[in-house]
């Protein structure tokens, strides 16, 4: 599905502040694969998608999603194959635009904007329907200004908006962090829902060790730009927390100070 | 019958609507402030004035005009998509460039039009016209202009527009080219500017290379003055509202004037209106907690009764 390979990106090149942020990755996802990536701050999870999203482009190596080759294609030309959320709930919809109005255009991800008329009452009660199913109460609001609506239920709508139409590949960058710990998990477990129903290929950054165990059926560790775990099948079923842990001091040669991380794993 | 002046100020604010909605489509639909509205209105005047003084039917002109505003708008849209200079500065530098290209245009500083067959002229020749053909005119003209770009900002395209202006990451990654968006939005936008400057020269039986100048500032002044008296609840309310701010614009300038002011104090009183606008919800602010401390008072009072 996904091949990422030999992938390097140096920022700051040929100056002090130089930084390797990814350093030949190499990684294969097959379809259907939902993988969790951890790993401490600056070790290269943002950038890895940044970069499979077209966000940058590589220094080196090749990303073929879907048989296609996309290493050199703009993000918006990336987009009929890939969809995203990320960490902050304001960043996935239009603020000033209806709940409707966000949900129509991300159904037409990927697709020429033409001149005709966006919203039909067709499409209007598909939404409906997909907005139920969030259970949070939207789906009497479809003319509701974005801007109106709490910060769960924007992520709750971008998560809805990201899987509207399905994408090859979807790209969840901490996507859950910003949020208090019970809508959090309530997104998470639409997430899970989603991906399992539509077998989506999914990627998926975060800082809690417990969630990047407890979902998914493969888990990265990422450390200075590489992948140093790979985890699946049964070493992950009988993986722990505190193993974990220590597996990513042993690996990485570096005592875990990340203190975000410690604290995520108490949870 | 009207006054002669209460007619007047009601085309002149009619006609500068036109601008406001430029100015709206760049301001707030793409969240960009777009200087290049100094030069654009003076181009359309220009233009279409050039054109009818050389004897072009002026209905012809004017649509030029339109064109020649939405050609000063892309090239400071590629400015800033292609040279990703910010957009402040590509709206200047166009602006600049098109005072030179504006004299060019006209050969020199100014174009009379004076007996000339106008687009105004033409119209209050139909039947029942004679009277308030500049009236009745430049009023369809935005009514049509207004409900063109609603429908506009309805569809698929209007859409990603809007949400270019909001937040382009998140439609950049819904696959929608953002810079292609915002120079068909400079374009537009230019575009009405320089049909608003037709209509004005048109009307005034003359173009001035100076006739833009201070226009940005007024255009903002009217959108926030229709914001504020208006209110912005849904997109045909803010749509009137940006009409409605381009005409009551005129009215205070009308009034100003009657009160005694210079032409020449124009500039300052505009931009003291728009200080006002952009000040005021700081003020308010201080306003409302005065005031809703003066009502905690009255509630402590009600309670000890």
């Amino acid at each position: 599905m996904l091949t990422v390979n030999n992938l390097t990106k140096v920022f700051n090149q040929g100056t002090i502040n130089e930084k390797i942020a990814l350093d030949r990755v190499q990684l294969h996802l097959d379809p259907g694969d939902f993988v969790t990536v951890i790993g401490s701050n600056g070790a290269g999870k943002s950038t890895l998608m940044n970069a499979i999203a077209g966000t940058f482009l590589p220094d080196q190596g090749h990303i073929i999603l879907d048989g296609k080759d996309i290493t050199k294609l703009p993000s918006f030309k990336r987009a009929e194959l890939i969809s995203r959320v990320f960490q902050d709930p304001m960043s996935g919809t239009a603020a000033s635009m209806t709940i409707e109005e966000n949900l129509i255009m991300a159904l037409k991800r990927g697709e020429p904007r033409r001149l005709r008329w966006a919203l039909k009452g067709k499409e209007r009660e598909s939404f409906r329907e997909e907005l139920t199913k969030l259970g949070l109460g939207l789906e009497g609001r479809l003319t509701t200004k974005v801007r109106l609506l709490s910060g769960g239920q924007r992520q709750a709508l971008t998560l809805l908006m990201a899987t509207l139409k399905k994408p090859r590949l979807l790209l969840l960058d901490e996507h859950t962090a910003a949020l208090d710990p019970k809508t959090a998990e309530k997104v998470l477990n639409l997430t899970c829902s989603v991906t399992e129903k539509s077998h989506l290929t999914t990627l998926m950054i975060t800082h809690n060790l417990e969630q990047a165990l407890a979902v998914g059926n493969r888990t990265l560790m990422m450390h200075d730009g590489r992948i140093i775990l790979d985890l699946k099948g049964t070493d992950r079923n009988n993986m722990s927390m505190n193993r974990l842990l220590e597996m990513f001091e042993k690996a990485s040669g570096v005592h875990m100070n990340n203190d975000r991380m410690i604290l995520a794993s108490t949870f | 019958m009207f006054p002669q002046i209460a007619v007047g100020t009601l085309e002149q604010g009619l006609m500068y609507a036109i601008m406001v909605l430029g100015v709206y489509l760049t301001f707030r639909i793409l969240d960009y402030a777009d200087l290049t509205v100094e030069g654009s209105f003076t181009l359309g005047g220009a233009t279409a004035a050039i054109l009818i003084y050389n004897g072009t039917n002026p209905w012809l002109a004017t649509a030029i005009a339109f064109a020649a505003g939405c050609l000063g708008g892309t090239f400071t849209g590629f400015l800033h998509t292609r040279f990703k200079i910010s957009p402040l500065l590509s709206g200047i530098l166009t602006m600049t460039a098109l005072y030179s290209v504006n004299l060019r245009v006209m050969g020199r500083a100014n174009v009379s039009l004076l007996k000339a067959r106008t687009i105004f002229t033409d119209f209050k020749n139909l039947p029942g016209m004679h009277t308030y053909g500049v009236l009745v005119l430049a009023f369809l003209t935005i009514f049509v202009l207004g409900v063109l770009l609603y429908l506009f900002l309805k569809t698929e395209l209007g859409l990603a527009m809007r949400a270019t202006g909001d937040n382009e990451l998140m439609i950049r990654s819904l696959g929608v080219n953002t810079n292609g968006m915002k120079l068909l939005g400079l374009a537009l936008s230019n575009g009405l500017v320089a049909l608003s400057g037709s209509f004005v020269a048109q009307n005034q039986q003359f173009a001035d290379a100076g006739m833009g100048i201070g226009m940005i500032v007024a255009g903002l002044a009217s959108l926030i003055i229709g914001e504020v008296l208006i209110g912005t609840s849904n997109l045909g309310r803010t749509l009137i509202a940006v009409i409605c701010g381009g005409i009551i614009y005129r009215i205070i300038i009308a009034i100003a004037l009657q009160m005694g002011l210079g032409p020449t104090d124009l500039k300052m009183i505009t931009a003291f209106i728009v200080i006002i606008a952009l000040a005021a919800p700081n003020m308010k602010f201080k306003v409302s907690a005065l005031s809703s401390a003066a009502r905690g008072k009255e509630t402590n009072y009600a309670n000890s009764k």
